[in-house]
C-alpha cells in the first residue's frame, strides 16, 4: 500500500516537474494527462486498499473530467498557436532549479504533519503538495495564458492528491463540486483565451500590460 | 410620494419623542432580537441618557420633517435615506451592545452621506464626508473591539462592570480611540473639516438634522465613553477633552465671523456650539476624576441643556437659512439684503435664532451658557493649580467665544435680512410657503420654551447626568422659576430676567409720554447719513463687517489681501472698476490635512511600484504569500 501510493505520488511529482521542464505546448499538454491518470490510478488504488468504495466512483469522475474532457478543451485553444513559443524562452535549468527550491520547502512545511498522521499514505503527502506548488510555479513562470490555465490545473491536481493522502478524499458531494468548478473554470478561460487571442494575435500574456491601472 | 414620506417622518417622530420622554422621566426597558445580528444580537436598552438623546433626536425631527413636506416637495431621490437616516439616529442612543451600536452608527453615516450628495455637484463634499465618518467609523470600530475583547463581551453592561479591573494601558488607548472616532462624528478641532463642506451641500433640512442633531450622538458617544465605559478615568483624558472643547469653541466662532456663506457660516457655528458642549463635558469630567462629583453633575446639566439648546436654535437657523435658499437661490450673504420686508416670517424666526445662539437674555441660548460658565467658575473648590489655569483658560475662552458670537450673528442677521437687496435675486424674494413657516415658528417656540421651562428642565437632566456624575447636582429650585446654582453661588429666574427686559425696554415710551412728548405721529423716510443717494452698493458688506475682525485676528486668519485696480484704456487716472478680494488661508488645511494628504499621495505612488501589469509578478505574489504563510505560520 505504501510503496504503491509513494510510487504513484513520486511519478505525479515527476510528471508536474517535466511540465515546468518541456517548452512544447502539446507536449505539456499530455504531461498533465499523465499526471491526472496517475492521480485517478492512486484513487482506485487507495479505495481498493481502505475499502472506501466511494473513492472509486471519484477516481472515475475524476478520469473523466481530467483525462478526457478537460484535455480535449485545452487542445482547442492550443490549435493554431505555435507548438513553441516563438520569442528565445527563459533558461529550463533556472526554472528547474526553482521547482526544486518549492519541492524543499513541500518537505520542510509537510514533514511535521506526516509526523502527525498515521495513515499508511501519509509519507507521499510532500509529494502531492509539492506537485500543488509546482502547479504555482508554472503558472508564475509561464508566459502565455495556455501555460497559466495548464498550471493552475495541475495546482488542483496536487490539492486532490493532498486530500487523497491526507484524509482518504474529500466527501463525495465536495468533490462533484470542485470537478464541476474546474471543468467551468477551464471553459470560461478558454473563452478569454480565445478572446484574448483575437485581440492580439497571440496568447502571450505580456502584451496585457496595457491593462495596467 | 415625498409629502408622504415626510409626513410618515413627522408622525414617527412624535411616537419617538413621546417613547424619548418617558424613557426620560425614568422608564426603562430592554428589547432583544439575537438573531438579527452575528456578535451579540441586536439588543436596545432605554435608560434616561439614552431618553434624553432620543427626545432630541425626535424633537428636532418633527418640526424639520413638516418643513420638508414644502421645502422637499415633489423630491424623489434620498426620501428613504431621510428615513432610514431619522431611524438610524433614533436608534443609536438606545443601542445596548457594540453591534447593535456600530450597525445604527454606520447606518447614520451612510444615510447622511446619501443626502450630502444628493443634489449634482456636491460629489467633492460628499466625499470628504465620507473619508472623515469613516476615518472616525474606524476609530470607534477598533476601540469597541479591543474593549470587547479584553472585557469577554460586546455588552454595555458589562463594559461598566468590567472596565474598572483592566490595565490603565488597555483603557487609555481604548478611551483615545473612542474619543477620536466620536469627536470627529461631533466636528471638534482639527476633525471638523467635513462640517462646512458636508453641510451646505446637503438640502437644508438635512444640514439642520445633521448639525442640530447627528454632530450630538458624537457627545453621547463620549459622555458613555468618558463617564460610564472606562469610569473611572485619568484626568487627562478630562483635560483634553475639555481643550478640545475650548479650541473648538474659539476656531469655530473666528470661521463663522468671516465666513460668507450662510450655510456655512453656520457649519461653523456649530463646531463653536460643540465645543461649548465640549467645555461642559470636559469639565464635568475633569471634577469627576476628581471626586467632586456634585459639581461635575453640574458641568454635564450645563453640557445637555446646552445640546438640547442648541438642536433647537441651531435647527431653527438652519430652517431659516432654506428658506433663504428657497426664496433666492443663492446663500451668499452678499446676495441677499433687504429680506426683512419681503420675508417677514423667516426674518422674525431667524432674529430670534440669531438672538438665542448669541446667548441673549431672555432665550434658552443664554440659560445653558450661563449654568456653563457657573459650572466652570466653581473650578476653585479643586485643590490643584494646574487645574485651576486650565479653567481659567476655559473660561476665557468661552467668554471670548460668546462675545464673537454675538458679533457673528449681528453680522449674519443684518447682512442677510436688513437694508436694500443687493441682487436681483433678493429683490424677488418671496416668504417661505406654509408648512416651512410651521416647522419653523414650531422650533422657535422650542427655543422660547427651553428658555422659560428652565426649572422642569434643569431638574430633569439632574435625573439624567445623576448616574453619570455619581451625585446630584447642585441645583436648587426656588421661588419666582428661580434655579439656585452651588447653594447661594448664583441664582436665576428666566422669567424674572424676562419681565425686567420687557419693563426696560417699555420704560423709554412711559417716560417719554410722562415727561409730556408729542403724540402725534410723523412719517418721514428713514435717515440716510445725509447722503442724498443711497443704494445698494453704497451698503455695509459681509466682508466690510468681517474685516476688522480680519485684522485683529490676523495670525489666525492669515489673510490674503488683493485689490485689482482696472484702469480705463485712455488714461491710467481713470479707474474702470476695482475688486477687492481677502481670502483667509485655513491654518488646519495648510498644517494638518495638505501634509497627510501629500504623505498619503507618496505612499501610494510608492506602492504602485508593485503594481507592474505582469500577470506573472501577480501570480508570483500570490505564489510568495503562499510559502512565506506556510513556512513562517
Amino acid at each position: 500500500m505504501m510503496a504503491v501510493c509513494n510510487l504513484l505520488a513520486f511519478l505525479g511529482l515527476l510528471a508536474a516537474l517535466l511540465v515546468v521542464w518541456r517548452q512544447s505546448r502539446p507536449g505539456r499538454l499530455q504531461l498533465f494527462v499523465a499526471q491526472s491518470a496517475l492521480l485517478a490510478a492512486l484513487a482506485a488504488a487507495i479505495a481498493l486498499y481502505s475499502g472506501h468504495r466511494e473513492l472509486l466512483v471519484v477516481a472515475a469522475a475524476f478520469a473523466v473530467v481530467k483525462v478526457i474532457v478537460v484535455p480535449r478543451v485545452l487542445r482547442r485553444v492550443v490549435v493554431g498557436a505555435p507548438v513553441r513559443p516563438v520569442a528565445p524562452g527563459r533558461s529550463a535549468g533556472l526554472k528547474l532549479l526553482g521547482a526544486g527550491v518549492l519541492v524543499l520547502v513541500s518537505y520542510v512545511v509537510m514533514l511535521p504533519v506526516t509526523a502527525a498522521t498515521s495513515l499508511p499514505t501519509a509519507g507521499a503527502i510532500p509529494l502531492a503538495f509539492a506537485a500543488s506548488l509546482l502547479g504555482l510555479f508554472v503558472c508564475v513562470s509561464g508566459r502565455d495564458a495556455f501555460t497559466h490555465i495548464l498550471g493552475f490545473l495541475v495546482f488542483e491536481n496536487g490539492i486532490f492528491g493532498l486530500a487523497l493522502l491526507g484524509a482518504y478524499g474529500l466527501p463525495i458531494l465536495v468533490e462533484a463540486g470542485v470537478f464541476l468548478d474546474v471543468l467551468v473554470i477551464v471553459l470560461i478561460m478558454e473563452g478569454v483565451v480565445v478572446q484574448i487571442r483575437r485581440e492580439h494575435a497571440s496568447i502571450d500574456v505580456d502584451r496585457l500590460r496595457e491593462l495596467r491601472g | 410620494m415625498s409629502t408622504l414620506v415626510y409626513g410618515f417622518a413627522v408622525l414617527g417622530s412624535l411616537v419617538a419623542a413621546a417613547v424619548g420622554i418617558h424613557g426620560l422621566a425614568g422608564g426603562t426597558w430592554t428589547l432583544v432580537a439575537p438573531g438579527l445580528l452575528p456578535l451579540g444580537g441586536f439588543a436596545i436598552a432605554m435608560d434616561r441618557l439614552g431618553g434624553f438623546f432620543l427626545t432630541l433626536v425626535a424633537a428636532a425631527a418633527a418640526p424639520v420633517s413638516l418643513y420638508a413636506i414644502d421645502y422637499d416637495r415633489g423630491a424623489r431621490r434620498g426620501l428613504l435615506a431621510y428615513l432610514a437616516f431619522l431611524g438610524a439616529m433614533a436608534l443609536v442612543p438606545l443601542a445596548a451592545n457594540a453591534m447593535t451600536f456600530l450597525v445604527a452608527w454606520e447606518l447614520m453615516s451612510l444615510a447622511s452621506w446619501l443626502l450630502v450628495g444628493r443634489e449634482p455637484g456636491t460629489s467633492r463634499p460628499a466625499w470628504a464626508y465620507a473619508v472623515m465618518t469613516h476615518a472616525g467609523f474606524a476609530c470607534v470600530l477598533a476601540g469597541m473591539l479591543l474593549l470587547g475583547a479584553r472585557a469577554g463581551s460586546l455588552a454595555f453592561a458589562d463594559w461598566r462592570a468590567v472596565a474598572p479591573a483592566l490595565d490603565g494601558t488597555t483603557r487609555s488607548v481604548v478611551f483615545v480611540l473612542l474619543a477620536l472616532g466620536f469627536a470627529s462624528k461631533a466636528g471638534a478641532i482639527p476633525l471638523h473639516v467635513w462640517l462646512p463642506l458636508a453641510h451646505p451641500a446637503a438640502p437644508s433640512h438635512v444640514s439642520a438634522l445633521m448639525s442640530g442633531v447627528m454632530v450630538k450622538l458624537g457627545v453621547y458617544g463620549l459622555l458613555r465613553a468618558g463617564l460610564e465605559w472606562l469610569v473611572p478615568g485619568p484626568v487627562w483624558w478630562a483635560a483634553a477633552v475639555l481643550l478640545a472643547g475650548v479650541a473648538s469653541a474659539l476656531v469655530g466662532v473666528l470661521y463663522t465671523l468671516v465666513e460668507r456663506d450662510l450655510k456655512r457660516l453656520l457649519a461653523f457655528s456649530t463646531i463653536e456650539n460643540v465645543g461649548i458642549v465640549l467645555i461642559g463635558v470636559g469639565a464635568g469630567m475633569v471634577f469627576r476624576a476628581e471626586g467632586l462629583g456634585a459639581l461635575a453633575a453640574l458641568a454635564l446639566v450645563a453640557a445637555l441643556y446646552h445640546a438640547a439648546n442648541h438642536a433647537a436654535f441651531k435647527a431653527l437657523l438652519f430652517l431659516g437659512a432654506g428658506s433663504v435658499l428657497h426664496a433666492t437661490g443663492t446663500r451668499s450673504l452678499d446676495a441677499c439684503g433687504g429680506l426683512v420686508k419681503r420675508m417677514p416670517w423667516t426674518a422674525a424666526a431667524f432674529l430670534l435664532g440669531s438672538v438665542a445662539i448669541a446667548g441673549l437674555p431672555p432665550l434658552n441660548g443664554f440659560v445653558s451658557e450661563w449654568l456653563t460658565f457657573q459650572a466652570l467658575l466653581q473650578n476653585l473648590r479643586l485643590p490643584r493649580p494646574e487645574l485651576n489655569l486650565l479653567f481659567a483658560v476655559a473660561l476665557a475662552g468661552l467668554a471670548l467665544t460668546v462675545g464673537l458670537a454675538a458679533a457673528a450673528f449681528v453680522r449674519a442677521f443684518g447682512i442677510t435680512f436688513l437694508a436694500l437687496p443687493r441682487s436681483e435675486a433678493a429683490a424677488g424674494a418671496h416668504e417661505a410657503p406654509p408648512l416651512m413657516r410651521a416647522g419653523m415658528v414650531a422650533t422657535a417656540l422650542g427655543c422660547v420654551a427651553l428658555a422659560l421651562g428652565v426649572t422642569w428642565i434643569v431638574s430633569g437632566l439632574a435625573a439624567v447626568v445623576e448616574p453619570l456624575a455619581g451625585a446630584a447636582p447642585p441645583l436648587a429650585v426656588q421661588a419666582w422659576g428661580t434655579v439656585d446654582v452651588g447653594q447661594g453661588f448664583a441664582a436665576l429666574s428666566m422669567p424674572v430676567v424676562g419681565v425686567a427686559l420687557a419693563l426696560a425696554l417699555a420704560a423709554p415710551l412711559v417716560a417719554l409720554r410722562l415727561a409730556g412728548a408729542r403724540r402725534d405721529r410723523r412719517t418721514y423716510e428713514t435717515w440716510g447719513c445725509g447722503r442724498m443717494l443711497q443704494t445698494a452698493r453704497m451698503e455695509y458688506t459681509a466682508a466690510s463687517f468681517a474685516s476688522p475682525f480680519k485684522r485683529v485676528f490676523d495670525f489666525f486668519y492669515r489673510p490674503d489681501r488683493r485689490v485689482d485696480v482696472r484702469a480705463h484704456a485712455e488714461s491710467r487716472f481713470f479707474v474702470e472698476a476695482t475688486t477687492y478680494a481677502s481670502p483667509t488661508r485655513s491654518i488646519f488645511d495648510d498644517w494638518l490635512y495638505g501634509p497627510v494628504g501629500r504623505a498619503i499621495g507618496q505612499a501610494t505612488t510608492v506602492a504602485r511600484t508593485i503594481q507592474s501589469g505582469h500577470p506573472n509578478l501577480y501570480l508570483a505574489y500570490i505564489l510568495a504569500a503562499l510559502v512565506a504563510m506556510l513556512v513562517l505560520g
